[in-house]
């Protein structure tokens, strides 16, 4: 608006404000709020709310409601809007890092026989992270600003320290791959590199749960220590299951066996642990038992438990490991699905919020405050004042 | 500078959704599509991408309390929602790229030529407030009108509000006006009145929030958390059954080498 006072006016903008006032300030029309860059295709539909199927009208106040009430049935906290990018990833990620610590352990105590193994598990954990990084950019919104994820370091931030860890073991990894093999100091910064990537693979293979439970998705945050162990162990199962199913030789079967079967054993163990978690309110842990989430989670259990069964089952043909392998690799990649969709489904859900909260998986959890955010106490039945 | 807020007192709100189209047209925020939900005078829905303010309308079959004359067996309670710009925040926590910084005004800004749209801050709100526009691939909320605060002036939404519903000021100012104004309240009858998140010991989860309210039912009714809490609160807990696995694994990876090792001697 200042600009048209200046010397951009020209004397006859001057004489047609004087005269007759109808000359508006193009300025004023130009689209310049902080709202004004959003990209639009489709103004209609353009909010999923409105999608929204409203469960209850408050007139037909049905008979929990005094106890448990909402508004309308709509979420009170926002769904994620990750792909199906993100579980695969989480199978992907998990399995590099595994396989790079697995890599390391054969390197340094497997001596010359376990060589080849250990070039195997740097290429399957190089190839690990290169994959994943493909399958994080396609996921984001404006994927061309990749690089931003890397323009600060944010302790408090999971996805944060991730792309770093990421970023630093998908290099270092690379960076073995390429000089590990090569005699002199070249050998020698190739095997350092190789070996931090290895050990960068083991919060690679966990932070992904951290990543999950640090939000305020009811079911990730009610199983903030039963996940990253859950997801440590299933990437242990699925990396020794997929170094079995690749090529090996019959001294190399002798190492992986006991990897996978430990780590079949502990994705076992620590999936009743997630269940046990999530248990502890039952509107958490619904989509573990109901629907599409529901339906996941039970058939990873399922293939996992037969993984582990058709493995340690007497027997030396090969249909049978690879039966079993694929078992394995099944129930893993099913488990971070369900956790994914269950996650979905528990964010959809507002009494997985208010009811967590009000059972003290809320800000009680960490704070051990006894009265909710009204003053009163927490937990219901609450004292009626009417 | 100094920290400024908003106090939406939800008894003031006669449900006009002024706040609601000042700022859609001072942000020049995009069309939602003219829907129709059914279920009240509500056609919004929730807070979004391009929805920085939101009337929510409660329907009781009760009267309020200390309402004695009239004797309707009925009322309505209308809060215009917000982003609540929080002491501690979850989306500003969990941005991986820096895009999202609090402000000199003490609020919390996402700046869109940063964001790369990862939708981490969508699932760190602890209250659903923050959202990423399909299209757009970006994630935006409630800038507490950072472009007018900058010249000195009042965010649309308050200054739009016809009956002081929304208040902004500086949140001391605010705080002691929000005390009187429950305290007048509990005087008059109506004793359900609370703030619902005014400082760090009303509300530890998120340390308090700069856009707080003043509401006469349970949070729930207003579809805001019980008792909220910034998820990297509980993030030590979960690092440390990390570092746990992390021990794990190399136990697993450790003991397979030395076992198959030596199995072949």
């Amino acid at each position: 608006m200042s600009d048209s006072n200046g010397n951009g006016e020209t004397l006859l903008d001057r004489l047609q404000r004087k005269r007759d006032g109808r000359n508006v300030d193009p300025a004023l029309g130009v689209l310049s709020g902080e709202g004004s860059q959003q990209r639009v295709k489709d103004p209609e539909g353009a909010y999923p709310a409105h999608g929204q199927q409203v469960t209850h009208l408050p007139s037909r106040a049905e008979p929990q409601r005094e106890d448990a009430p909402s508004y309308y049935g709509l979420p009170a906290v926002k769904e994620p809007v990750w792909i199906w990018s993100i579980p695969t990833y989480l199978y992907v990620g998990g399995v590099a890092g595994a396989a790079s610590l697995l890599g390391l352990a054969a390197d340094v105590m497997g001596g010359p026989r376990l060589a080849k193994l250990g070039r195997r598990c740097l290429w399957v954990g190089t190839a690990g992270d290169m994959i994943s990084t493909v399958l994080l950019i396609h996921d984001l919104g404006r994927p061309e600003r990749f690089l931003n994820m890397l323009r600060v370091f944010r302790p408090t931030s999971p996805m944060s320290i991730g792309s770093w860890v990421l970023a630093g073991s998908g290099g270092l990894n690379t960076l073995g791959v390429l000089l590990a093999h090569r005699p002199g100091w070249m050998g020698v910064v190739g095997r350092s590199a190789a070996a931090g990537a290895a050990v960068l693979g083991m919060p690679l293979a966990g932070y992904t749960a951290v990543l999950l439970c640090n939000t305020s998705v009811p079911i990730w945050q009610a199983t903030h220590r039963a996940l990253p162990l859950f997801f440590m162990s299933s990437a242990t199962a699925a990396a020794g299951s997929l170094l079995s199913l690749l090529p090996h030789a019959p001294h190399e079967a002798r190492v992986l066996r006991p990897y996978r079967l430990a780590g079949k054993v502990a994705e076992l163990v620590t999936g009743v642990a997630v269940a046990r978690d999530a248990a502890r309110v039952s509107e958490v842990a619904r989509p573990l038992k109901e629907g599409v989430s529901g339906a996941l989670w039970k058939t990873s259990r399922v293939c996992s438990a037969a993984g582990l069964l058709l493995d340690v089952l007497p027997g030396r043909s090969r249909w049978k490991h690879v039966a079993a392998d694929v078992l394995t690799t099944a129930g893993a990649l099913a488990a971070r699905f369900a956790i994914f969709h269950a996650g979905k489904a528990s964010a959809r859900n507002p009494q997985a919020t208010f009811q967590g909260q009000r059972q003290g998986l809320g800000a009680a959890e960490v704070k051990g405050n006894t009265l909710a955010a009204d003053g009163k106490p927490l937990k219901f039945p609450l004292p009626v004042l009417r | 500078m100094g920290q400024k807020g908003f106090f939406t007192d939800t008894t003031l709100c006669i449900g006009c959704k002024a706040c609601e189209v000042a700022c859609k047209q001072w942000n020049q925020l995009p069309d939602d599509g003219f829907h129709f939900t059914g279920m009240s005078y509500d056609n919004t829905g929730a807070l979004g991408a391009s929805t920085w303010r939101h009337v929510a309308f409660v329907e009781r079959p009760v009267p309020l309390t200390g309402l004695t004359k009239g004797g309707i067996d009925f009322s309505w309670l209308m809060m215009s929602d917000v982003c609540k710009h929080c002491q501690r925040a979850g989306c500003l926590e969990a941005c991986p790229t820096g895009a999202i910084i609090r402000t000199e005004f003490d609020t919390v800004y996402v700046q869109p030529d940063v964001c790369n749209g990862c939708g981490y801050c969508v699932v760190g709100c602890p209250f659903g407030v923050i959202s990423r526009r399909e299209e757009d691939g970006r994630a935006w909320k409630c800038t507490l009108c950072y472009d007018r605060l900058g010249e000195g002036m009042t965010p649309a939404c308050a200054k739009a509000c016809p009956t002081e519903s929304i208040a902004f000021g500086d949140l001391d100012d605010l705080h002691a006006r929000a005390e009187n104004r429950v305290r007048k309240l509990h005087e008059q009858g109506m004793t359900d009145a609370y703030l619902y998140g005014k400082d760090a010991e009303n509300q530890p989860g998120t340390g308090g929030l700069n856009a707080f309210f003043l509401l006469v039912d349970k949070p729930e009714v207003y579809s805001l958390p019980p008792d909220p809490v910034v998820p990297t609160m509980k993030g030590k807990r979960t690092w440390g059954m990390v570092a746990l696995g992390a021990l794990g694994m190399a136990a697993m990876a450790v003991g397979s080498v030395l076992l198959g090792r030596e199995a072949r001697s």
